[in-house]
């Protein structure tokens, strides 16, 4: 492909869809192109419009729409961000939005509008990471990144095992019993005739019922949450229940959250098919070590996070140490509120023995299931009691 | 500045019909106007969806045409049907004036036109609502794509039917199942949360104008707080106006010091066994004392603009 250098603007434009796609957007080439449109109609000088606009854009589900303000500001205005460190001494590159709206404006009625998108759709989606990987403060010498993949212990997987996990997780997601429901769908075969769609059918023949509808019971198979705890206590151990949740969310359509004092949702990040996703996983995960706040983040999920989705017969996984800074009944209280929605939660621990934490022996009665996993066996061995 | 805010005018117009959109939300909806996309609204049940779209068609004078989702839904209900009683009568018909041909009975006119097929037949402006998407099967959505992304239906024994006039799409999802990429891809995004205290006491304010401001304010802080609690079924806007409307006409000046007379109009707002038992006179006296201190004026300082 002759293509000729992206022009800065497109070229900004392109290193925050790069920025997006790394936390988990789904940012293509057509929503790059719907940026540029309403950039173009709204112009540079109104931001506050022009971000709305790009956030309709790109987002495409609550999690994007949450993370949206704190990457827009990461990207566009470096400057306000307070707290962050700088180690490489390279000097963050300078991004003004309205600078770069304007150009855009000038070469779309100097006719290279065309081109300059074409320039962006292909710096986009065929090489995120060359341009945008200089031009993401994560490649400006960040912390956690670099540091957590030295570190590589429990997350090297000979194939072999990796197959092996994955086929225990279907394993498991088939033997999680399907709940039958009230309601009844059209199918064929099915077992109980459809009669009014029967007649209504049966209109196109002069009144015979030449092609029936039947029907059968509709049956769904529970919801899966899993919650990872990514905190300093779990340093050592996150990664494989991260690699072991990601399996799940493959397999089992699993929604996965890590949380250590605060509760984030990684399930976008689970369903890509790359190994350096799992290591960005884990690098992120890692920058987190710090303390555990598990009753507030269980609270968390089930008021706002995961609440439309949280019904009778979910199933909600938590894999953690145990170790809690909320005061000993919250957690308890957590597990409650979890159970009154109908959930059934199994509490994994790295530990052989269970957790002797104050919070968890209190919590203990509020919890269907509290297996070991520390490796495949312990997953195999589990598989008997998660159904 | 005249030309330069086209998505203020809009939330004008909005307004003007009684809603009342934040900025960033009217920014959305002229938005997928401009780019003529469909707007997929997310949120809890009660925030004002289905009330956008409504709005948003007597604003700009157009046809709403409504497709209530459910399980199930397949595309005779949702898109077009063949009249089959017509059919038959018009080969009966033809029959007896001598010879009937295939042509004679597929023809736009026996067709029944469902809501999908109404809202891409209109000749002026129209704004289809599609509500309750997650309620449907995954096999409707696969259907859906088409209509969303070319605004046609194909019909075999017709062929595409395209849009006199692209329709002004609205999706809503209570997020109960995860909507597919396909689907979300093709339209934009806004995600409604509940409203801010300020907001709120101004929708019911405008909805309900001819009750006390104190007790607007002090019934509306209630509920944002119940918002707070761990309810089964959260309060939404609509419950909101419900129980302002039913304590004006008990207690027109401001909230009943009496719990239980309050308890006795939390119909409006709890609609389960489950929350009705969690908040008991109480409960309710907490929360309705507690947080008085913080005082609604320094909750409107916080809560961004209208």
């Amino acid at each position: 492909m002759a293509l000729t250098p992206a022009t800065a603007p497109t070229a900004s434009l392109a290193g925050f869809a790069a920025l997006l796609r790394d936390h988990g957007f789904s940012v293509g080439v057509s929503e790059q192109q719907a940026m540029l449109q309403a950039a173009l109609r709204i112009g540079g000088l109104r931001e506050t419009p022009l971000a709305a606009a790009w956030r309709a854009i790109a987002c495409h589900r609550q999690r994007d729409w949450r993370q949206w303000p704190e990457l827009f500001e990461r990207y566009w205005h470096p400057e306000r961000l307070r707290g962050t460190v700088k180690v490489s001494g390279q000097t963050r590159p300078r991004r003004d939005l309205r600078q770069a709206v304007n150009e855009l404006q000038q070469q779309a009625s100097g006719d290279s509008a065309p081109q300059a998108q074409a320039n962006s759709s292909a710096t986009a989606g065929d090489a995120p990471a060359s341009d945008s990987a200089q031009e993401s403060p994560r490649a400006q010498g960040g912390a956690g990144r670099v540091e957590a993949l030295h570190n590589r212990e429990g997350q090297l997987w000979l194939p072999d095992e990796l197959g092996e996990l994955q086929r225990l997780a279907r394993q498991i997601h088939e033997r999680l019993r399907p709940r039958p429901t009230r309601r009844w769908q059209t199918a064929n075969p099915g077992r109980r005739l459809d009669l009014r769609r029967t007649l209504r059918r049966s209109v196109a023949w002069g009144g015979e019922p030449l092609a029936p509808a039947w029907q059968v019971r509709r049956t769904e198979r529970p919801r899966l949450f899993i919650l990872v705890d990514v905190s300093r206590s779990m340093e050592s151990h996150a990664a494989f229940f991260l690699r072991v949740a990601r399996a799940f969310a493959r397999e089992a359509d699993a929604r996965v959250y890590v949380f250590h004092t605060r509760l984030a949702e990684v399930t976008a990040l689970m369903q890509r098919d790359s190994a350096r996703v799992q290591e960005k996983i884990n690098a992120v995960t890692a920058g987190f070590g710090g303390g555990t706040r598990i009753a507030a983040c269980l609270q968390a999920f089930a008021a706002s996070d995961a609440r439309a989705q949280l019904q009778r017969a979910s199933r909600v996984w938590v894999c953690s140490d145990g170790f809690d800074t909320d005061e000993p009944q919250a957690l308890t209280e957590a597990l409650q509120s979890l159970r009154r929605r109908g959930a059934r939660i199994a509490w994994f621990h790295p530990t052989r023995a269970a957790p002797q934490a104050m919070a968890f022996t209190r919590a203990r009665g509020c919890i269907d299931s509290c297996l070991p996993l520390a490796g495949l066996n312990d997953l195999r061995a589990a598989q008997h009691h998660l159904h | 500045m005249t030309a330069a805010a086209p998505e203020q005018a809009l939330r004008e117009a909005l307004h003007r019909v009684g809603y009342l959109a934040d900025p960033e939300l009217a920014t959305t909806v002229w938005l997928a106007g401009e780019l003529q996309r469909p707007l997929l609204l997310e949120g809890d049940a009660g925030v004002g969806k289905t009330a956008l779209a409504q709005a948003l068609a007597r604003a700009n004078g157009a046809t709403l045409v409504r497709l209530q989702c459910f399980e199930g839904l397949d595309m005779a209900q949702a898109a077009y049907e063949w009249n089959y009683g017509r059919q038959l009568m018009a080969i009966r018909l033809k029959e007896a004036q001598g010879g009937v041909h295939e042509g004679d009975v597929f023809q736009r006119e026996f067709l029944l036109e469902r809501p999908l097929l109404q809202a891409i037949s209109q000749d002026g402006p129209c704004v289809l609502l599609i509500d309750e998407v997650d309620r449907a099967d995954e096999a409707f959505e696969a259907f859906l794509l088409e209509v969303l992304a070319e605004y046609q239906i194909t019909v075999p024994e017709l062929g595409p039917i395209r849009a006199r006039q692209i329709p002004r799409v609205i999706l809503t999802s209570n997020g109960t199942r995860e909507l597919s990429d396909a689907l979300r891809r093709r339209c934009l995004y806004h995600w409604l949360d509940y409203p801010t205290l300020a907001r709120e006491i101004a929708i019911v304010r405008e909805a309900v104008p001819e009750a006390d401001a104190r007790l607007v304010e002090d019934a509306v802080q209630l509920v944002q707080r119940l918002r707070r609690e761990d309810l089964s079924k959260i309060p939404g806007i609509a419950e909101c106006l419900d129980w302002v409307r039913a304590l004006h006409r008990l207690h027109p000046h401001a909230l009943p010091e009496d719990m239980a007379v309050l308890l006795g109009t939390l119909g409006c707002l709890l609609k389960t066994r489950e929350d009705r038992f969690l908040i008991d006179a109480e409960r309710l006296r907490q929360i309705a004392e507690g947080p008085r201190q913080s005082g609604v004026a320094a909750d409107m300082k916080k809560a961004p603009a209208l």
